[in-house]
């Protein structure tokens, strides 16, 4: 009875001799060059890359972007990649970590099993990106320095959210994932933690993506249109689309100030450059573009990977009872300490 | 070359913190201090979305009945893993170890699932299923 979910040992030892897919970085560091060219070799495509019938490389398909590689390099990681092994082991110990946070005393935020809630992300396929970070340029992985004018509008925020009052005091200020809103949907698209995946589906003209965390789809017109007039933002923001070669390439602008994406303004503009290096890979990078925000642009790049399909429906607002007993919560709190007050008044 | 290896994981998982990415604010919402274990009969399971809902009555020693709500796994990732609604019936005997809300009622979220015969429910060690939606195709599965 339901041991079917018992996953045996035998599909770990399997998952783990699962050939590594590597897309080739555009690191300025030499020895990753060196070290992805060798792998771009290894992972060359044996046949011609598909293509569609207007002769489009054909980018269509079920495709995830689930990994554990976080967008800044860890401070010790010193270099561009890790070997298989060393991935290996960050992916077990993170999988152990998502775990252990079951207990309390073992981190700040004591959570549910995020295995037996079907959250860890090992579960869906894991890309393998040997990266040890999203962020390729600048070369140090990490994030370029905050413009002055970045840093007050960081501080205003900041500033404005305390003013609202605590994080869960109110509705408004429960943060967007929780709340339904938006959730890593970008551009660009880092993983989203749970339900990463993706559809692609193109015609001669527009390219669609369906993300499934929060439901969330892009439309990317490829027709040489103009952005959409400056006081038109958006979540996702006004993308446009063509071709550069075998390259996706694909502007976003006219975001809303309320993205905020890692502090960025409304005015961030992103490149994203979608190129299909095998039959299971995607190359996506990006690159990341705000002079308000910080001194010079910067760029990541991370694989997509074949899954299988469908990308399922997320009604994220269907059955979101976190925010009534968060709230409901806190008033409870807030009366309690009122009728302490009270009490001690009294006396 | 293992110790470098070790010394460099370790030092990188020290300061890689661990980042949350559930949908919600876990201790806004539960009590860490207020763990109940809770044994009762399924009735009801609400598969909605971001995380479904388990319904149990739990007899007390007296006989009352009392339901709880439990918050489990996202619709989706279950799913994903070939879970449906019919993997655990309505009636079917439960333990569920959680944490109450703090909003009073009788509302927790689960720690473990485990079914009468000791079964933990969901338990994967990791790893996608083979041939679920989210796993890498299957060479030669693929539909034209």
């Amino acid at each position: 009875m339901n041991h079917r979910f018992l996953i045996p040992l035998g599909v770990i030892a399997l998952a783990i001799l699962v050939a590594v897919v590597l897309v080739a970085p555009t690191s300025a560091a030499a020895q990753a060059q060196k070290a992805a060219a060798t792998a771009t070799k290894a992972a060359a495509p044996a046949k011609p890359l598909p293509r569609t019938p207007d002769g489009q490389p054909d980018l269509q398909g079920y495709w995830t972007n689930n990994s554990y590689t976080p967008l800044e390099r860890p401070n010790d990681a010193k270099k561009d990649f890790y070997t298989l092994e060393e991935l290996r082991e960050v992916e077990k110990r993170r999988a152990a970590q998502e775990d252990e946070q079951t207990v309390p005393g073992t981190t700040a935020d004591v959570h549910y099993d995020f295995t037996q809630f079907g959250l860890d992300r090992s579960q869906t396929r894991l890309t393998d990106n040997l990266r040890t970070s999203v962020i390729v340029d600048p070369p140090n992985g990490k994030l370029p320095p905050v413009t002055s004018e970045g840093q007050k509008r960081a501080a205003d925020r900041a500033a404005e959210r305390r003013k609202q009052g605590a994080q869960y005091d109110q509705v408004q200020n429960i943060p967007l994932g929780s709340r339904c809103v938006y959730q890593n949907a970008g551009p660009p698209m880092l993983p989203p933690g749970y339900n990463p995946a993706y559809q692609i589906l193109q015609s001669k003209d527009t390219v669609i993506i369906l993300i499934e965390m929060l439901h969330e789809v892009r439309v990317i017109p490829l027709d040489s249109r103009p952005h959409a007039p400056q006081g038109y933002r958006s979540w996702l923001g006004d993308s446009r689309g063509h071709w550069e070669g075998d390259t996706l390439v694909v502007e976003t602008t006219n975001f809303s100030d309320k993205v905020g994406f890692r502090g960025a303004s409304e005015n961030m503009k992103v490149t994203e450059r979608f190129t299909r290096v095998s039959d299971d890979a995607i190359r996506y990078e990006f690159t990341v573009n705000d002079p308000s925000t910080w001194e010079i642009p910067w760029k990541g790049e991370m694989p997509f990977v074949k899954i299988n399909g469908p990308v399922f429906e997320h009604a994220c607002h269907e059955g979101n009872y976190g925010v009534a007993n968060t709230l409901k919560a806190v008033r409870i709190e807030e009366k309690k300490a009122a009728d302490e007050a009270a009490k001690k008044g009294t006396k | 070359m293992r110790i470098t290896l070790a010394v460099t994981i370790t030092a990188i998982l020290l300061l890689a913190a661990v980042p949350v990415w559930a949908h919600h604010a876990f201790s806004a919402e539960f009590d860490v201090n207020k763990p109940p274990t809770l044994k009762g009969t399924l009735s009801k399971w609400e598969m909605i979305n971001p995380h479904s809902w388990f319904h149990i009555d739990v007899k007390g020693p007296d006989g009352t009945v009392t339901e709880w709500m439990v918050e489990g796994g996202s619709p989706n990732t279950l799913i994903r893993l070939g879970v449906t609604k019919n993997t655990v019936k309505v009636g079917t005997e439960l333990t569920i170890e959680g944490y109450q809300a703090k909003e009073g009622t009788n509302k927790a979220v689960g720690r473990n699932f485990v079914l009468a015969d000791g079964t933990r429910l969901f338990l994967s060690l990791g790893g996608s299923v083979p041939g679920t939606p989210g796993a890498a195709p299957e060479k030669g599965s693929e539909k034209k």
